[in-house]
Parts: structure tokens; C-alpha cells; sequence
């Protein structure tokens, strides 16, 4: 039995490719029918995202080369495409190519952003379509469910989806930083933009209990108010709200300071020094620099949250090389889930053992028969052969079927029965 | 009792390297392992310094052996508290080696002939453990303020100057170390007040006077003086954060100079150094 894996990815494709490959839902769903023959491909699994395709198949490992290609000429026939299309943009992995791309594809390893959560869930949905499907057999539901656990170890066991890489999970992380908790706390909007908004719901997510919604066009505001479950407060008197909120978030497009050190000064002393944290994600800058000399005040805009971002992101790199660790010990454990799965060399050897009791009788009556042409003994050999073939056969596809029945008692009867090594 | 303290040594050296190790690598695992052996090592180091008082018959906090091993134990009594209220894992990682340090020292320090009959009379009046042992947990609740105020002082340098360390991330929040240095902060002020106060009465009931000028007692009453002013200021709420935690670091200062100030200095404080 071999695993295929063939597909593209960002690092592999450009997105006008990567976007002419895709799948929908639906076409997965309809493609895996297509795909999977029962022949030549056994069981297939199809992931679209937008930043990759990738198809796993499962196939004998006699027909790798067959079903190698049978996955090219699927990728063009359901998406009419020539080969040379996506040809030079392929990558082909074979079992533990295949196995160790699935587990790094899951882990998040494979991912634009290293460590970001969705692809897991894309994984799952993808499987979940091709169990619909009924294109996932035992080999791939072992696979997937192994790469969901490997996913589960690296996230929990490497600091690989620690820290924030997007500025609207940073104010989440620097306000936790700054004041632990955020339930109970309240955050003031100042200006409506569309960073400032998902920003603001990240906060509500992570427990502010409070949001302050300031916009000159009040209509804006209320609108906005009503949807994050804010109120909307008046732009004129945003001194006195500054000293009720711990988290200001900056996004006007107003081209001078909105917020200035005066303002912040009398805010912190009427919030008895408590610190506040400024967030200024609008350019030019809302927010009057000289606010961050001040104590207890944080002040942090556009270039200094990418900053901390993009270290983040090489953070997040180092703790990636932790997850391989992980992903290389865990290939190695599903190999030996596969070896008993793998009816491949059992069979072989059964069958290897038949021919043997045949030719050994053979080699026991040859006095009997007498003298014999060249011809005459290489049929005497192929009939027994094809006798022991043809006998053995229903047993043989007996075998196979509790097999695919992923039974493993009766697969290790059969073994005893017949004195086999695994 | 050394080799029950040498066993108390090697529960705080296994506490020691698991918290640094948890701290580094972020493996609950490893603190697991950490909190276990510490709490190991803390009933051990219980046990050695009830026989201790058992066996000599003072009140095992009068040689520097002795001073060294007590000392230890409110360190570990006072992160356990801190563990317990706030989670405060990191604490542990400077706490536990420099434990496991105390103790390593105790261990190879040697009592050079005991003054039995002076430890047995100072020990005698019930003045002496209670002095004593309020002291000594105010200085560990003073090493807390301080270790917090590190903790906040690394944190805000880096929020201002938005360049984080490896470490940034596995430190408590501002407002975590905050309320730690706050209530560490007034409960040493606490033991240190009635620490002193106990002395005082002590003092007068031996010689008839209250203050003796002794380097100690100075030292002693300078960080009296600091640590009521962080507590006023702290809860004025004019002297929040990077003011106030420098207080704590300032004030950690004066509580090792009151600690070895006898050894340096000489004075009324003198006895059963060796």
C-alpha cells in the first residue's frame, strides 16, 4: 500500500494557478467520486484553501505510478486546464513524503503564517467531505486522525501559535500584558475603521465588558455601537471619556493629533495613575508620541505593532523547528500503524509459501516423471503453480476484504493460521 | 541532621533545575515536577528544623547555619503563598536556586564550638522565636517585593522601548507583579513593625533601653521608614509602577545591609556568628 500526495502551494504556485486549481465544496465532494475507482486510487481526500490544493490518495503500491498519474490527469480534466498549466508547479510526495507533508501541512508548519489555526480546521472539513464522500477508507482515516493528533501536540507542546501575529490579536496580548485580565475592562474607540472594528471585537471576545464607541459622524458610530453592543459617546467630550477606558484604540483620518499629551496627562490623574494603553493604528498619527514618555501610559502605533509582529513571527519560526522534532517522531510511530495495516506482504508471503509447498512436491515427485524436455518441465511448474493460484485465490480476497475491514483480529488469524511473520 | 538536610538540599536542587527548565522551555510537565519536589523538599526542611530545636534545645534560628536554613524556608513558605494567590511561576525560577544556594551553604557551614549556654539563655525567653521569625519573613516578603518589582520594571522597559525579550511572554502582567509587590509589600511592612516592636521590648526588658544605636537597628529602621513610604505612596496611588517598583529594589537594598550589617559593622547585634 503507498500514500500519494500531490498538490500546490503558495510557496509552490502563484495565486493565479493556486486559483484555477481550487475546489469548491462541492467540487471536491463530486471530484473524489471521480477519483477514487476503487482501482487504481483507493481512497482520496481533497484539500482546497486558498493558499493550497493538496490530493491524498491511497493506492497499491504497484500502481504508485499509475495513480501519480491518474491525479495529474484528474487536476486538469475537473478543472479543464492543459498540464502545462500547473505541471511545473506540482509536488509529488510518496508515503513518508506524503505522511510527513500532511502532518506539517495540519500542524500549521506549511502555512503562510506559521502556526495560525485555521488550516487545522480546513484539514477537518476537507476529511469530513470525503468521509460524505465515502472516499476515505482505513488508511486515510488512520492518517488523518494521527495528523490531527500531531497537530494537537505542536500546539500544545511548542509556543508555535503563541504569540499574536496581527494587529488586532496584538491589542489583545498587550492589553493582557498590561492589565491580565480584560474582563471588566473598557475600551474606547476613537474613529470607526475597519482594523479599529475587528480590533474592538477581539477585545470583546477576550472579555472587555465595556466598548466606547467615538466617531465625528455620530451616525457611524451609533451604527457600529449597536453592532459591537458599545455605546456611542460624543467626539467634542473625549477628554473626559479618555479617563474611563484602559485600552484606546486610534484610527481617524484626521491629519493632526486627536489625542494629545495634555489630554492623556489629565486623564491618568483623574484614573488615579492606573495604567491606560493607546493603540494609534491610523496614519498620520492620532496620537501625540510625547504620550508614551509618560508613566504608566502605553503607546504603541502602526510601525511599533508590525515591529513586534514580525518578531513575533521569527518566534514563532524558532518554535517551528521544536515542531518538526515532534512531526519526524510521529511519522515513525504512524509507520508502524500502517505496517500492520498493510495486507501487502502478508499476502505476499502467504502466497510465497503456497509456491513453495508446490514446487518442494514437485522436487520430491521429479524422479517419477522421467526425462522431460525444457518446455515440458516449465509446465508441469506453471500448472501447479496456477492450480495452487486459483485455489488460493477466494481465500486470498477473504483475506483482503477483512482487511479492508481494518479487522484486526481475524488479520492476525489468518496469520497464525498460516505461521506467518508480520 | 545533615543528612536530612543534605536530602532537603537535593528536594530544592530537583525543584531548582525543573523551574528554570519550566521557565525556559514552558513545559507544564517540568513545573509539575518543580512544585512536587519543592513541596517534598519544604516538609523535609520542616522536619530538620523541628529536630533541630528538638535536639540542641534552642530555637533553630541563632547561628548562621541555622539563620541560613530558616531563612530558606520562609523564602520557599512565602513563593508557595505566591504560587497559590497568583500563579506566579517565574518567581520560582530565581527563588528555588537561590533556596537551594542557602541551603548549600547551611550545609557546609559548620558551627565552630556552639556557644550552647548563650543560644539555650536568649532562647529561653519567648521574645527571641518571635523576633526573630517575624524578621526573617519579612525579608523573604521584602525578596518577593523585590523579585516582583524586577519583574515589572524588565516588562514596562520593554512595553515602552516595544522591543520584547524571549521572556517577555512567560512573565506575570504588570498588574499581576503590581498587586504582588503591593500585598508582599504590606504584609512585610506588618512583620517588620511588630519584628522591631518585639525587639524593642526585648531589648529593654534585658538592658532597660530601647535603642542601641547598633548598625542593625539603624539599617533596620531606615527600611522601616522606605517601606512605609511605598505603602503610603502606593496607596495615595500617586507612585504607581516604574516609581514604586524601584522603591521595592531600593528597599531590597537596605533589607540585605540590615541582614549583614552585624557581620560588617559589628554592634549590640552580635552573637552566635560563626
Amino acid at each position: 500500500m503507498s500514500i500519494v500526495l500531490v498538490g500546490i502551494n503558495h510557496k509552490s504556485a502563484p495565486v493565479e494557478v493556486r486559483e484555477r486549481l481550487a475546489f469548491t465544496e462541492d467540487a471536491c465532494a463530486s471530484g473524489l467520486r471521480t477519483l477514487v475507482d476503487g482501482e487504481v486510487v483507493r481512497e482520496g481526500l481533497i484539500v482546497s484553501t486558498c493558499n493550497r490544493v493538496e490530493i491524498l490518495t491511497e493506492t497499491a503500491s504497484e500502481r504508485l505510478n499509475e495513480t501519480i498519474e491518474r491525479v495529474n490527469q484528474f487536476l486538469g480534466g475537473s478543472n479543464t486546464l492543459p498540464r502545462s498549466f500547473f505541471q511545473a508547479h506540482l509536488y509529488q510526495h510518496t508515503d513518508d513524503q506524503a505522511v510527513r507533508h500532511l502532518f506539517r501541512v495540519a500542524s500549521s508548519l506549511d502555512s503562510m503564517v506559521v502556526g495560525e489555526p485555521q488550516v487545522l480546521g480546513q484539514v477537518r472539513r476537507a476529511y469530513s467531505i470525503a468521509l460524505e464522500a465515502g472516499t476515505a477508507g482505513r488508511v486515510l482515516n488512520r492518517l488523518v486522525h494521527h495528523a490531527f493528533r500531531v497537530a494537537k501536540r505542536v500546539r500544545s507542546e511548542t509556543g508555535i501559535g503563541a504569540n499574536a501575529v496581527s494587529i488586532s490579536y496584538m491589542a489583545v496580548e498587550l492589553g493582557k500584558k498590561i492589565f491580565d485580565s480584560l474582563a471588566g475592562r473598557t475600551a474606547l474607540l476613537v474613529g470607526a475603521g475597519e482594523m479599529a472594528e475587528l480590533s474592538a471585537r477581539h477585545l470583546v471576545n477576550a472579555g472587555v465588558t465595556r466598548v466606547l464607541l467615538a466617531n465625528r459622524t455620530e451616525e457611524r458610530a451609533g451604527h457600529l455601537a449597536t453592532e459591537l453592543g458599545g455605546e456611542s459617546v460624543s467626539f467634542e467630550r473625549l477628554s473626559d471619556h479618555l479617563a474611563e477606558a484602559d485600552i484606546i484604540i486610534c484610527s481617524t483620518a484626521a491629519d493632526e493629533y486627536v489625542i494629545t499629551e495634555q489630554m492623556a496627562r489629565e486623564a491618568l490623574s483623574r484614573r488615579r495613575n492606573r495604567p491606560s494603553f493607546f493603540i494609534d493604528i491610523s496614519v498620520p498619527r492620532n496620537i501625540d508620541p510625547a504620550v508614551g514618555n509618560i508613566a504608566n501610559v502605553f503607546v504603541f502605533d502602526i510601525d511599533d505593532l508590525e515591529s513586534v509582529i514580525s518578531s513575533n513571527i521569527r518566534e514563532r519560526e524558532r518554535e517551528a523547528e521544536r515542531a518538526e522534532l515532534i512531526v519526524e517522531s510521529e511519522i515513525m510511530q504512524f509507520q508502524q500503524t500502517l505496517r500492520v495495516l498493510d495486507i501487502g506482504p502478508t499476502i505476499g508471503a502467504l502466497r510465497n509459501k503456497l509456491h513453495d509447498i508446490a514446487r518442494l512436491e514437485l522436487t520430491r515427485q521429479r524422479n517419477r516423471l522421467g526425462p522431460l524436455t525444457a518446455e515440458q518441465e516449465s509446465a508441469v511448474e506453471a500448472l501447479l503453480l496456477s492450480t495452487v493460484n486459483k485455489i488460493s485465490h477466494p481465500l486470498l480476497s477473504h483475506m483482503r476484504r477483512s482487511f479492508d475491514a481494518s479487522d484486526a483480529e481475524t488479520i492476525q488469524a489468518w496469520r497464525d493460521i498460516f505461521g506467518l511473520e508480520e | 541532621m545533615r543528612s536530612l538536610l543534605l536530602a532537603v538540599l537535593a528536594a530544592y536542587v530537583v525543584s531548582a533545575i525543573h523551574a528554570v527548565l519550566a521557565f525556559l522551555n514552558k513545559r507544564r510537565a517540568l513545573q509539575r515536577v518543580s512544585e512536587w519536589a519543592m513541596a517534598a523538599g519544604f516538609v523535609l526542611h520542616t522536619a530538620a528544623l523541628i529536630a533541630d530545636w528538638a535536639i540542641y534545645g534552642h530555637y533553630p534560628l541563632f547561628y548562621l547555619r541555622e539563620t541560613l536554613s530558616f531563612l530558606a524556608w520562609t523564602l520557599i513558605a512565602s513563593y508557595a503563598l505566591v504560587l497559590y494567590r497568583y500563579r506566579a511561576r517565574p518567581l520560582g525560577a530565581v527563588t528555588l536556586p537561590l533556596v537551594s544556594l542557602l541551603i548549600f551553604i547551611a550545609v557546609i557551614t559548620r558551627s565552630a564550638t556552639p556557644d550552647r549556654a548563650q543560644a539555650t539563655t536568649m532562647s529561653a525567653t519567648w521574645l527571641f522565636p518571635v523576633h526573630t521569625t517575624l524578621l526573617l519573613f519579612a525579608y523573604a516578603a521584602f525578596f518577593v517585593v523585590f523579585l516582583a518589582s524586577i519583574m515589572y520594571l524588565l516588562q514596562e522597559r520593554e512595553l515602552k522601548l516595544k522591543t520584547f525579550s524571549a521572556f517577555f511572554h512567560r512573565l506575570p502582567s504588570l498588574t499581576t507583579v503590581n498587586e504582588i509587590a503591593t500585598s508582599s509589600a504590606a504584609i512585610g511592612l506588618t512583620l517588620l513593625t511588630v519584628g522591631i516592636a518585639t525587639g524593642m521590648v526585648w531589648a529593654s526588658s534585658r538592658d532597660g533601653r530601647l535603642w542601641h544605636n547598633d548598625p542593625k537597628e539603624i539599617f533596620a529602621a531606615l527600611t522601616w521608614l522606605l517601606y512605609v513610604l511605598l505603602i503610603l505612596h502606593r496607596s495615595t496611588a500617586s507612585w504607581r509602577g516604574r516609581r514604586a517598583a524601584w522603591m521595592g529594589v531600593a528597599g531590597f537594598a537596605l533589607v540585605l545591609l540590615t541582614f549583614f550589617a552585624t557581620r560588617l559593622m559589628g554592634g549590640y547585634h552580635v552573637f552566635g556568628i560563626t
